[in-house]
């Protein structure tokens, strides 16, 4: 709507036709239906021959092109649309223009790159207030804003109190209310607005508040989901995620190491901890369910993930047709599922592979064998024995065994063998080795295992017995050395055991090569091996690759059923995006360069769009998922080019810097105070003629309120806690898992760090519209609904931060005085007289109450043994004023 | 009117349609200034905010997103009840009679049966399992019911039968998302939340969308199955407990009494009030609504959920079991709550997964158990709904995920100790009863053995496209739009099953 501007003559494809086409023709004439052969999808299907063997649109006729002809047809089964209201005059007028002039097809804004656009500092304001030191523009962004306010004749609102501001500014950028000191230095002029925000960006809550952000992207959450949701240790990734946004990591390394951290040369730790955000997928140990289907399930969550995530896109729907809307076709939905097939999870229920953590004693072990094996045999073998030490890969998983007689994949999990059992499993390649690793857990002694190849009538690869062990265990048995991809045949033998019981439980199968020299130290070095990959360490699930042997094809799913599968394609980004650049791997490293290249015209504009959401509570392209056809329009076209390109050329991709612009502006200092008639004519602030005001998130609601009685704990890091909360939440089938509260400070830790269980979420952070992360979530619905109201009104934390609270008022003498000050710590501004009247008259109120019903007091402040009628009034005060509009808002 | 003020009018229409899917804008002058529980929204539709300098237009549900609205089409029901056996009850035991599979009991199931076809944990060549229960025609309508529900076979008349309902997902969590959401993957809307969403909640005291859970645990799917999905959250279930507080911290903290907790709702509204006259927010408007509610709702819950005030002879008449967690009292929850104008009661009833790994999960023992802890109560519910005159404008379904095989379960290829069932989706029963349903209907036909459709096969799509269709939707035009996309409950799939329309 807001192109009104451009002249009358010149049909803009993108803003005046494809809607159009969107609203009216694409359902039929589209990616899924191709009705009389005619589509509006792509170009070259708009202008190829329809079904009546000649094209419906000839450009520059508009009268000879079957597409206008059927806009005016009177019989209705000819008109178009089919059974539709006939489009109305101006919707023809403008297509028979269209076609008229020719019939220019215009890609969308979504997908040309970023335009370089001149600041339009000459805009005229309708008063000269705007300008100056106290005036409305403080940088760039304020002449896009004030722009587009001019044109619709309306003015910015003056500069919100600085009170009011600080508050605001802290909330946004750290998640919490000022720290005292800082809120003190701004407000008595110490220092200036510029050094508030550098402060607050300084500030080691800043990671913490944009964690929780990033982490509704990346699905981060403690259990696996799915029916059974067990507990998953996933904390490091959080810990990851946090450090990342402290230390400003550029966004383009953040993206890369994230998606490919794995991929990266000789990759650090923390570059592999990084992958774990695409192993936040859920996985499914419900009994009876196939690990290849669920495995298939993440890599195409993976996909819609990640470009949801960084192009805006929901590419889901191209698994089972080209997009209707947006130019995608289906092919390439599988093309860039072939960049995610190749990594080596397989849905097990030990989320394999795992990256080890390693005490300081073990390191040095494990450099001792790094470096033993390098001098004695070479580096390449050595990195095999590095490699698997870090995360026991590559393996043979139990779920690939079939054919079984007398066994089965117990629990669909391991492989069990009866006595007499024996199963198969093919293409298995030893790296010519001469051990086979077993992982395997048996409660009984003297099964004989025998592998040969083949079958059973097949050469006897290797021989052992196996006996009763302490959990799972791994070891080592001789092997045959054989070349090259084989399939083998597992045979067990213990007549000692009833026909009905299984002789082992076996996790995987692996191989490493071998390690040849003459030296004596070598058995001690095999040793300390074993004993380090059998050491019980902290694990965290990570992607890394399959090694060429292991790699998977990848098929395009016929209607996206995983079960019908069809051409065989190669990793490939779409064609309506940025070229590729051959000089990058085919694989997740080069997607992620091709992601954060300069030529993507979508990663920039998202992450523009979405941190500026994060601070408005409303993105400039609002529909924050969608950035295409279907989406709103940008309100502000140029100033999220600007933006954008500003973010990738002068910031260097840096989140700090695109923050610290956007809070600076004038546009955001703004006071968020409306009007009715400000309000009738926009009612969601699309043209910021005043400045945001928005419910808090759940968590900055939890970490407010123990912020301001003084209860919050300031750790941060590490595994996730359990706060209070009521009997019986905690439900879910076949788990035992349950809700075990935490001591000490961790009850009190911020929000980001309470335990997520993807079936049963935290109920508080429910009911203020945290998701269960099952998915990644772009954008959470801010709704305001009565239980809203219950939680922060007779939730027992919220209970016990208005008792501090006011406490802290008691040590005022004056009653009024306490609640002057207990107001003022908690949304930062002076009460007025008419509010002030209001909590006293609600103070005498629960005074006479309480004194009227003196069994009441211990009853409602059982914390504090000398608590008399005043603190228990003052408690019900303070928590009437943390449930104020005003303190649940930032203003 | 200029073209600029046209079209920023028509942007802010199209603002408040994306939010309320139709608009009409209330043009009505509500006075702010004495201000007092329960007086600001209850009668009159004062939508329009009063702010120091103006009036500011809003919808209905700007204020209160759980705002009753009319269905786009006449509607044959108001409310709906649905009974869910989580873990899938076997439609062989129950209502779908084969004595053809009584014959064919312990022989080895036809290879041909056994091609392309996956289960759960059936392996090789299961044999076939006879049914367990004995069978008899019931009522007018000839209907067959087993010897394991002699209550409701009293009943059969009210009902349609749904005998071949089909879904391609045979594992609980995805099956039983697919049943409730439309979709076997998280993040869709349930059936329950498209409803209150739709049509709002007919008792501004009380949640749109309860969710009552029995069998001591909760679906296998989780909470997912009664959630918002891309909806706002207002509109998930809200789970009502039978132990600890009915609705979480809906009860007043302890030394606090009623009176001073509207004192501090009064306090709390009051200065919110002063809010709004400065920043001119409606959202402060919905808070102060919605504080309002919570106090309501404070009272109006346990009310609901005490059935202890109930007449003996009702409570006899259910089987319930006051201060347990029960399906019996669930039933009769659902009829208070229904009676009271709750748009979408959702029970689940968990224990149905026979499986036949242990007594409890065996066919004839423990399925009987579990028929007979819900017979009475749900024939009962019929009973109640009818003698007051519910039934016609309330929406009975009783379902599970999917259905059980015809072949005896043999995990991991061998003989267990009790007799079993594995999951089978392609052919399973559910039941529909209330305004608008044919009276002793059954729709669709099995295979002599119950292993396939024959006829009349239906979809959960289709399933969900009826109840829409009760309850005056076309589920083709009831959409969100999400992602760029319009979304439906039925995908691009579903269609009104008229067989069972009365």
């Amino acid at each position: 709507m807001w192109n009104i501007f451009k002249p009358e003559d010149t049909i803009d494809f993108s803003t005046q036709i494809k809607p159009i086409l969107n609203k009216n023709c694409i359902t039929c004439h589209g990616g899924v239906k191709k009705n009389g052969d005619f589509s509006l999808l792509f170009e070259e299907e708009a202008f190829a021959n329809t079904e009546s063997g000649s094209p419906a649109i000839i450009p520059g006729n508009a009268a000879k092109s079957p597409l206008i002809q059927r806009l005016h047809e009177d019989d209705p089964e000819l008109r178009m649309p089919y059974q539709k209201p006939k489009l109305s005059k101006e919707e023809i007028e403008l297509l028979t223009k269209w076609v008229d002039q020719g019939a220019k097809w215009g890609e969308h804004w979504a997908y040309t790159l970023p335009k370089e656009v001149e600041v339009p500092t000459s805009t005229q304001s309708a008063g000269m207030a705007s300008y100056g030191p106290d005036g409305f523009i403080k940088n760039n962004i304020d002449y896009f804003v004030l722009k587009k306010l001019n044109q619709n004749g309306l003015e910015p609102s003056p500069p919100a109190d600085s009170s009011v501001l600080t508050r605001r500014l802290a909330l946004d950028i750290t998640g919490l209310p000022p720290d005292s000191g800082l809120y003190e230095d701004y407000n008595s002029g110490k220092i200036t607005y510029e050094q508030l925000v550098d402060n607050l960006l300084a500030d080691t809550s800043y990671g913490e508040k944009w964690a929780s952000w990033w982490l509704d992207h990346a699905r981060y959450a403690d259990t696996k989901g799915y029916e059974k949701d067990m507990g998953r240790t996933m904390w490091k990734y959080r810990d990851w995620v946090i450090k990342a946004f402290n230390e400003d990591m550029p966004f383009d390394q953040f993206t890369i190491e994230q998606l490919a951290g794995d991929l990266l040369p000789d990759p650090s730790e923390d570059q592999l901890i990084a992958t774990a955000f695409h192993r936040n997928t859920m996985s499914n140990d419900e009994g009876g369910t196939e690990d290849e289907e669920f495995r298939v399930a993440s890599v195409i969550d993976r996909v819609n993930t990640t470009f949801e995530v960084w192009q805006s896109t929901t590419i889901g729907c191209v698994q089972c047709h080209s997009h209707t809307y947006d130019p995608f076709k289906q092919r390439e939905y599988y093309n860039l599922m072939a960049f995610f097939n190749n990594s080596r999870d397989e849905d097990t229920s030990e989320d394999e592979p795992n990256l080890r953590f390693y005490n300081e004693n073990q390191k040095v072990e494990i450099d001792k064998i790094y470096e033993w094996i390098s001098k004695n045999n070479n580096k390449e073998v050595a990195t095999s024995y590095n490699k698997f030490l870090k995360y026991l890969e590559p393996v043979y998983h139990a779920h690939l065994a079939y054919n079984y007689t007398n066994g089965n994949l117990a629990d669909t999990k391991w492989l069990a063998l009866r006595d007499n059992g024996s199963c198969y499993l093919d293409d298995v390649f030893t790296q010519n080795s001469n051990f086979i690793y077993l992982r395997y857990s048996s409660g009984i002694d003297g099964t004989k295992m025998t592998i040969r190849q083949d079958n059973s009538e097949g050469e006897i690869l290797s021989q052992f017995t196996i006996n009763k062990t302490r959990g799972r265990v791994i070891q080592k048995f001789p092997f045959k050395k054989v070349d090259g991809k084989i399939n083998l045949y597992i045979e067990a033998h213990n007549d000692k055991i009833p026909s009905t019981s299984p002789t082992s439980y076996i996790t995987w199968f692996a191989f490493l090569p071998e390690i040849t020299s003459a030296n004596e130290a070598q058995a001690q070095i095999e040793d300390n091996f074993m004993a380090l990959i059998n050491s019980h360490v902290p694990t965290l699930p990570i992607v890394i690759e399959n090694p060429d042997y292991q790699k998977r094809t990848t098929q395009v799913f016929e209607r996206g059923n995983w079960l019908m599968k069809t051409d065989t394609v190669e990793p490939a980004t779409p064609q309506s995006l940025n070229k590729w650049n051959e000089a990058w791997p085919k694989n997740r490293l080069g997607l992620s360069k091709w992601l954060v290249s300069k030529d993507n015209p979508l990663t920039a504009r998202t992450v523009v769009n979405r941190v500026w959401h994060q601070l408005y509570g409303r993105g400039i392209v609002a529909t924050l998922e969608d950035m295409g056809s279907q989406s709103d329009p940008p309100s502000h076209p140029e100033l999220l080019d600007w933006l954008a390109l500003r973010f990738m050329n002068e910031h260097q991709w840096s989140i700090k810097a695109l923050v610290k612009d956007i809070v600076m502006s004038g546009t955001y200092q703004q006071s968020s105070k409306s009007n009715a008639q400000l309000f009738n004519l926009d009612p969601n602030n699309t043209l910021y003629a005043r400045g945001p005001r928005i419910r808090l998130s759940a968590e900055q609601i939890r970490d407010q309120a123990l912020s301001v009685s003084g209860l919050l704990s300031n750790k941060m890091y590490g595994p996730s806690v359990m706060p209070p909360q009521p009997d019986g939440i905690w439900q879910t089938v076949y788990n035992g898992g349950n809700w075990v509260e935490s001591k000490g400070e961790d009850k009190y830790r911020r929000g980001l760090y309470t335990y997520l269980k993807r079936t049963s979420p935290y109920p508080s952070f429910l009911t203020f519209d945290a998701g269960s992360r099952e998915v990644s979530t772009v954008r959470r619905t801010v709704t305001n609904t009565p239980l809203q109201a219950l939680v922060t009104l007779n939730d027992p934390v919220y209970l016990e931060t208005a008792f501090y609270l006011a406490k802290y008022m008691e040590q005022s003498k004056e009653v009024e005085m306490g609640i002057r000050k207990g107001y003022s710590k908690a949304v930062l501004v002076d009460i007025d007289n008419e509010k002030l009247m209001i909590l006293k008259e609600l103070y005498d109120n629960s005074l006479s109450d309480f004194i009227k019903n003196p069994n009441n007091i211990k009853e409602f402040i059982p914390n504090d043994e000398n608590g008399d009628a005043k603190l228990a009034a003052l408690t019900v005060v303070a928590t009437s004023i943390m449930n104020l509009d005003e303190f649940l808002t930032k203003s | 009117m200029n073209s600029l003020d046209r079209l920023i009018k028509e942007q802010i229409n199209r603002e408040i349609q994306a939010k309320t899917r139709r608009h009409f804008i209330k043009e009505c002058v509500a006075g702010m200034g004495g201000l007092a529980l329960g007086s600001m929204f209850m009668g009159c539709n004062p939508f329009l905010g009063n702010s120091k300098n103006g009036k500011i237009a809003l919808t209905e549900r700007d204020i209160n997103p759980l705002a009753s609205m009319p269905p786009p089409f006449p509607a044959k029901v108001k409310s709906v009840i649905y009974l869910h056996m989580a873990g899938a009850p076997s439609q062989l035991e129950m209502f779908d009679y084969k004595p053809t599979l009584h014959k064919l009991d312990g022989q080895a199931t036809p290879q041909s049966l056994l091609e392309g076809k996956k289960f759960a944990f059936i392996r090789g060549t299961p044999k076939l399992l006879g049914p367990q229960a004995e069978f008899k025609q019931y009522g007018e309508s000839g209907n067959w019911v087993s010897n394991f529900l002699p209550h409701f076979s009293k009943v059969v008349d009210e009902v349609a039968f749904l005998k071949a309902v089909n879904t391609d997902q045979f594992n609980h969590g995805p099956a039983q998302l697919f049943m409730h959401t439309g979709g076997p993957r998280l993040g869709r809307p349930s059936i329950g939340s498209w409803v209150t969403y739709g049509l709002g909640s007919e008792n501004q005291n009380l949640p749109g969308f309860v969710v009552l859970t029995s069998g001591g645990k909760t679906p296998d799917a989780g909470k997912s199955v009664w959630g918002s999905g891309f909806l706002p959250s207002v509109y998930q279930g809200v789970q009502c407990r039978s132990k600890g507080d009915p609705v979480l911290y809906i009860e007043d903290p302890k030394g606090i009494s009623r009176n001073l907790k509207k004192s501090t709702i009064d306090a709390i509204n009051k200065i919110n009030k002063a809010e709004f006259n400065e920043y001119a927010d409606p959202e402060i408007l919905a808070r102060i609504n919605q504080y309002e509610m919570a106090y309501r709702m404070q009272t109006a819950v346990p009310e609901v959920m005490n059935i202890n005030d109930e007449p003996e002879y009702i409570r006899e008449m259910y089987g319930v079991e006051p201060g347990k967690e029960s399906f019996a009292n669930n039933c009769l929850l659902a009829r208070k709550l229904v009676e009271d104008g709750v748009r979408f009661v959702q029970l689940f009833d968990w224990g149905w997964d026979s499986h036949g790994t242990g007594h409890e999960t065996s066919i004839d023992l423990g399925l009987r158990n579990k028929c007979t802890e819900i017979d009475r109560p749900m024939s009962a519910l019929l009973l109640d709904l009818k003698q007051r005159g519910l039934l016609e404008e309330t929406l009975v379904v009783w379902g599970g995920e999917f259905g059980r095989t015809p072949m005896l379960e043999n995990r991991e290829g061998q003989k267990m100790a009790y007799l079993g069932r594995d999951h089978h989706g392609d052919a399973f029963t559910m039941w529909m009863a209330g305004g608008g349903i044919k009276k002793g209907a059954s729709w669709g036909l099995t295979d002599e053995i119950g292993f396939s459709a024959l006829e009349g096969q239906v979809s959960v799509h289709d399933v969900h496209a009826t109840i829409l269709h009760l309850l005056g939707f076309d589920h083709e035009q009831f959409t969100y739009e999400f992602q760029g996309r319009p979304f439906r409950l039925t995908d691009v799939e579903g269609q009104v099953i008229h067989e069972i329309l009365s």
